[in-house]
């Protein structure tokens, strides 16, 4: 049974290779090189800094514009190309093949990821001249940042199991902009007088992702990093909260009519 | 290839077409853009951040370094349009009303962001005393173990002759974990002296010491070339004065000969061709008022 959902990570991995997905890369790479080169005359001794938030911004960026608009597309591709019958067809669920394509765009995004955090760290060991503690400190966000890929293309997956591409890159990008401010949800719903709104926002903030959890960024530009207590919990919740929207997803997809 | 010559062609003549009109638009929008420099902000610093999403430290650096644009922007504008060289007390001839907005901006943006504070401790003094004075206790409050910040807010205080704050500021600072120990002895000394040179001489060589910023450094250099000028000053009208009260006819002398002759271990250095006391930077002083007073060369780089 896993054997099945492996060789659909596989394909849909291989597929996003081959839609060159990974190019986006090379342009994170000639963004680094340009800030390591000008930034040093731009920003008054504060390269390393800048270094940190820029690639890890773009990284973040770049993760969220794969995960929605390749997302959304990963199920949409096969019914429109008719693919999807001779899959299903097969002894596959129709869950397995949701989770086979999440794990494959989740092992590109790990691709990328990775990829684009040797590249902070070289550009880091390039404006210090040499090895320097922040070149390690930035590896707990990049893990945290990929959590929050992780949500956001599960999020992505959940509403293409429904609706079209464009739709659905919308709502996952609100999702992607209300995650950010859910933490101001709660904050909203206790200074709130009304019963009914203050449950409502409450409601919303335990309902939508907390994005917020994951952006350390800035601190990690500064070398501070998450306590350890506090990135496991903000990991286990993208883990709870992937395999929600995973099921969620597979239990619209199951009852969609493809007659 | 011969079909690709045409549509070539018509790709450079119009790269050509479009740079000519972005070059005349350019020359048009100059005068709108000189208009528009010092619009105000449009969003204050709680606003970007929320805003900024998750990208809220790379848009501080964006406003970090248009902060240092605006500054920069200004000063070689200045340059164009003044003779000399530009000082740090011509900072008040630039009109930088933006600073303040844009360093709050970049602060509230990332409360940790200390080499912004700093630059406004630096730069904003010399147009408005209280917003640096503001912009540092945010930076206190944001970052209470910073006892950095704590120096530059003494060192603004002391500059408005208010040593006894300057001296509590210290204090706080001195009771932060890992401070150096003259931190302590600044409080002491700006309450019992705050005005005196050596004060403020030692104050400067502690903020060139702990500084990691170039123009900070450049600075301090500069306020400490002053200081000795005003040391050498105070020793050569001594000299000067000696020499008038002990010539035959109360005459102010006419060259640096003979001049230090009754003060064989003063500090000064003097150019060995002419006898002339010479100032930090090697440029010898120059006699003035008829040889009874002294006065930087014009050429010297110490500051008045």
């Amino acid at each position: 049974m896993a054997g099945r959902t492996i060789a659909i990570a596989r394909n849909a991995f291989r597929e996003a290779v081959r839609d060159r997905v990974l190019y986006n890369l090379v342009l994170f790479a000639l963004l680094l090189i340009g800030s390591a080169i000008f930034l040093g005359e731009l920003s008054a001794g504060q390269e390393a800094k800048i270094i940190v938030d820029l690639g890890l911004s773009a990284m973040l960026l770049f993760g969220a514009f794969i995960a929605i608009f390749v997302g959304v597309g990963l199920v949409y591709k096969e019914i429109e190309r008719r693919t999807l019958y001779a899959i299903l067809s097969k002894p596959i669920g129709r869950g397995q093949f949701l989770v086979g394509k999440y794990i494959g765009l989740s092992l590109t995004l790990l691709v990328n990821v990775v990829v684009m955090g040797i590249g902070v760290t070289l550009a880091l060991v390039y404006v210090r001249r040499g090895l320097d503690p922040l070149a390690f400190k930035i590896w707990p966000a990049i893990v945290l940042i990929y959590f929050e890929l992780l949500i956001i293309t599960a999020v992505a997956l959940v509403f293409s199991s429904f609706s079209s591409p464009a739709l659905s890159a919308l709502l996952t990008f609100f999702v992607f902009v209300i995650g950010h401010f859910s933490a101001d949800l709660k904050l909203l719903g206790n200074s709130s007088g009304s019963l009914v709104t203050r449950f409502l926002l409450r409601g919303l903030y335990y309902l939508l992702p907390n994005l917020s959890n994951y952006s350390v960024i800035t601190a990690t530009a500064h070398g501070i990093t998450p306590e350890p207590q506090v990135a496991i919990v903000s990991a286990a919740y993208g883990v709870v909260y992937v395999v929600v929207l995973l099921a969620l997803a597979s239990l619209i997809f199951g009852r969609r009519n493809f007659k | 290839m011969k079909r690709e010559v045409l549509p070539i062609i018509v790709l450079l003549l119009g790269l050509g077409a479009v740079v000519a009109l972005a070059h005349s638009i350019d020359k048009r929008r100059d005068d709108n853009a000189r208009r528009f420099q010092d619009e105000q902000l449009y969003l204050n610093g709680l606003a970007a951040k929320r805003l900024s999403l998750a990208f809220n430290g790379l848009a501080a650096d964006w406003y970090w370094m248009r902060s240092l644009q605006y500054v920069g922007g200004k000063i070689v504008n200045y340059e164009d349009t003044h003779t000399g060289q530009f000082q740090m007390n011509d900072l008040s001839k630039l009109d930088l009303r933006l600073l303040a907005g844009l360093l709050d901006v970049t602060t509230t943006l990332d409360p940790q962001f200390i080499p912004a504070y700093e630059y406004g401790a630096v730069i904003l003094p010399e147009i408005s005393p209280d917003q640096a004075i503001i912009l540092l206790n945010k930076g206190i409050a944001a970052n209470p173990s910073s006892w950095r910040l704590h120096q530059h807010l003494g060192y603004i205080y002391w500059q408005r002759q208010d040593y006894e704050r300057a001296s509590a500021v210290y204090a706080a600072g001195a009771k932060l974990p890992g401070v150096p120990a003259w931190m302590e002895a600044m409080a002491a000394r700006m309450k019992a002296e705050g005005g005196s040179r050596d004060a403020a001489r030692e104050m400067y060589w502690h903020l060139q010491e702990t500084s990691e910023d170039p123009a900070v450094k450049d600075m301090v250099r500069r306020h400490l070339m002053r200081l000795d000028w005003l040391d050498d000053r105070d020793v050569i009208r001594h000299a000067l004065l000696y020499y008038q009260d002990h010539s035959r006819d109360g005459r102010c002398p006419t060259s640096w000969r003979g001049v230090f002759a009754e003060f064989p271990g003063t500090r000064l250095r003097f150019d060995p061709a002419t006898g002339a006391p010479l100032d930090s930077t090697g440029v010898p002083y120059r006699l003035v008022n008829g040889g009874c007073n002294v006065d930087l060369d014009p050429n010297s780089e110490v500051p008045h």
